[in-house]
């Protein structure tokens, strides 16, 4: 027998006991209760907001027909004085299984057209922290998709339930522990505070959109009432803020439709979980290409400043790279890519940006990067041309130093197998966070690089100060100082010492790396697992 | 066809202007070089067109995501 929505508007599911066709008409007629959400009228605000529906994104997202809702019946029933059920409102969360590029994942998200999706005080949380679907990505150890839109918990809630709660739901835990075992991706596809904003935070990769999206702590009237300030929620957390200048969410998306493309994107590189390693691809682009342009892209001249994502795209299978956080610490350019099919982490100082210095904000880009990887075995591949850290006052005032040696500690945590490449450039203790000495440490260079603490022409006249303030040309003097020690400067004099591996001809670049990725494999699946981490970062 | 800005990668000065009003730029040519913590910057044309304007003179203070020049692509 088939059922429709129209033939069994008011089930009969009263005080007596219904048939098994009644059971299944019910069944059908709350599904499509479900369906409809907040109604028209409310799904129509939505789309006028330039907005999709949650069941919209969800089916751009994942596999053609690949959802299967777990939680659809979830919601408020509305009864007649018999009894019978009149209607129901869905719970605000869609959630379910789902398979994006073949693989499975969990995926979630507030349904803003209910209450605009505010907590829902059900017996077991559907979604956001310690949620059902975040239990189904720990239990069936798949990626976490979270499609966030909405501002977390209503105070109404306090009189329903007679008390207040404790800050940090139960099962809150399972946010934290998802990070070390499952991808986690998270896109902010609306306004976001509170709760939900909190969650869009505790993820791997997360992303929204330019002019739709805002996320904060607490929005507009919040910062009214507490600071007396009058601002916009799209100056307050829209992508300027949020993307660019805070680095608290990692990506900018023109639409809602790219900001789902960049799920996609982040989780092709990612194993479904940290006891596998990243799915192999095949690739097109010869191993052996050769880019001849790798030759000149780097100037003679130490103080001209070159294309790094350029390079670093001559060197990586075509089309392959992915960039995390563009807009954020663009001192250096963190991004995966594919190398012969295989998932890295490429991390290249950039030149273009005060020649590639790293401050605060780049440090712990790199930080995040490197945990990353490290965490879903990703190998790591530096490109190196860094001056150190960034000085001047006002890098000191962000506590550029210190974040800095944070970016040195955790890459002397790494266990993923690293190749450090030198370019250019690598000095000091900023130098220092571009290794993984736990690893056979290998570094390999360009004949362009030069290193060492300090570069000779700063380092001569600090160290000679007395002689060439004493000499009756002092500029002089230091320029035949200079002279005297550049010589042992050469890479090559490192390289005959074999305190450096191997220096390669820029255009063997692409042919070493594939070769070395593909035998870090063996290594990548003995490692696999949890990666605990211990002490107490700087 | 649409106006692409040409965005300043750092605070420094404008060093030298290589490009005229009305060129025609290929992606990646050097439109001008800045000059920041002792390194020459070369902006270049994100997209190919023809060059709609300099916003920007021979050593003028620059901010970092300051516009400098637009690209009619």
């Amino acid at each position: 027998m088939k059922y429709s929505h129209e033939s069994v508007a008011v089930p009969a599911h009263g005080s007596q006991t219904p048939t098994q066709d009644e059971k299944f008409a019910e069944l059908q007629f709350r599904r499509a209760e479900s369906m409809k959400m907040g109604g028209k009228v409310a799904i129509d605000r939505q789309h006028q907001a330039g907005r999709l529906t949650v069941r919209e994104r969800i089916e751009k997202l994942v596999d053609e027909s690949s959802f299967r809702e777990v939680g659809t019946l979830a919601g408020s029933g509305t009864y007649d004085e018999n009894k019978r059920l009149v209607s129901v409102t869905p719970a605000p969360y869609v959630a379910g299984l789902a398979k994006i590029d073949g693989r499975p994942v969990a995926i979630g998200g507030e349904d803003f057209t209910v209450r605009g999706g505010t907590t829902f005080g059900s017996t077991r949380r559907k979604g956001g922290q310690g949620g059902f679907i975040e239990d189904m990505a720990h239990h069936y150890r798949i990626p976490l998709v979270n499609l966030i839109d909405g501002a977390g918990g209503s105070v109404t809630s306090l009189k329903r339930r007679g008390h207040s709660v404790f800050p940090g739901v139960h099962g809150f835990e399972q946010s934290v522990q998802l990070l070390s075992e499952v991808p986690v991706a998270s896109a902010v596809l609306g306004t976001a505070a509170g709760g939900p904003a909190g969650r869009a935070i505790l993820s791997h990769f997360s992303v929204m959109v330019r002019g739709t999206s805002q996320i904060f702590a607490a929005g507009p009237p919040v910062v009214k009432r507490s600071l007396g300030q009058t601002i916009d929620k799209n100056d307050l957390g829209g992508t300027k803020v949020a993307v660019d200048t805070g680095g608290t969410i990692h990506n900018a998306a023109d639409t809602e439709e790219d900001a789902l493309e960049q799920i996609r994107r982040f989780l092709s590189f990612m194993p479904s979980n940290v006891w596998e390693i990243p799915p192999i691809t095949e690739c097109n682009d010869p191993v052996t290409r050769m880019d001849e342009r790798l030759a000149s892209i780097v100037p003679e001249k130490r103080t001209q400043a070159y294309n790094m994502h350029r390079l670093v795209r001559m060197v990586c299978d075509d089309d392959s790279s992915f960039e995390i956080q563009p807009s954020y610490g663009k001192s250096v350019i963190t991004m995966l890519a594919r190398l012969n099919g295989r998932a890295v982490g490429i991390i290249a100082n950039n030149p273009m940006v005060y020649g590639g210095a790293m401050d605060a904000h780049s440090a712990r880009k790199q930080i995040h990067f490197m945990e990353l990887c490290d965490t879903f075995h990703i190998p790591l591949v530096f490109f190196v041309d860094v001056p150190g850290f960034m000085v001047g006052l006002k890098a000191e005032q962000e506590g550029t130093l210190r974040e800095g040696m944070r970016a040195v500690y955790v890459a002397g945590q790494l266990r993923v197998p690293t190749i450090t490449l030198v370019i250019r450039k690598c000095y000091g203790m900023a130098g220092m966070a571009t290794c993984n000495k736990n690893d056979i440490d290998l570094k390999l260079a360009w004949p362009s690089a030069e290193w060492g603490s300090l570069p000779v022409e700063g380092g001569v006249a600090a160290a000679f100060r007395k002689d060439i303030m004493s000499a009756p040309d002092p500029a002089a003097r230091e320029k035949e100082i200079e002279a005297e020690f550049k010589p042992y400067a050469s890479p090559f004099r490192t390289a005959e010492a074999f305190a450096v591996e191997e220096i390669i001809d820029p255009r063997e670049t692409r042919p070493v790396l594939c070769e070395l990725i593909e035998l870090a494999e063996r290594r990548l699946r003995s490692d696999a697992g949890l990666k605990p981490r211990y002490g107490v970062q700087p | 066809m649409p106006q692409i800005e040409i965005i300043s990668p750092v605070t420094g000065t404008v060093w030298k202007i290589e490009r005229s009003v009305g060129d025609t730029v290929s992606e990646g040519d050097v439109i001008m070089i800045l000059e920041s913590m002792k390194m020459e910057i070369p902006v270049e044309a994100t997209e190919s067109g023809v060059l709609a304007s300099l916003n920007v003179e021979t050593g003028a203070s620059v901010n970092e995501d300051q516009v400098l020049a637009m690209v009619q692509a």
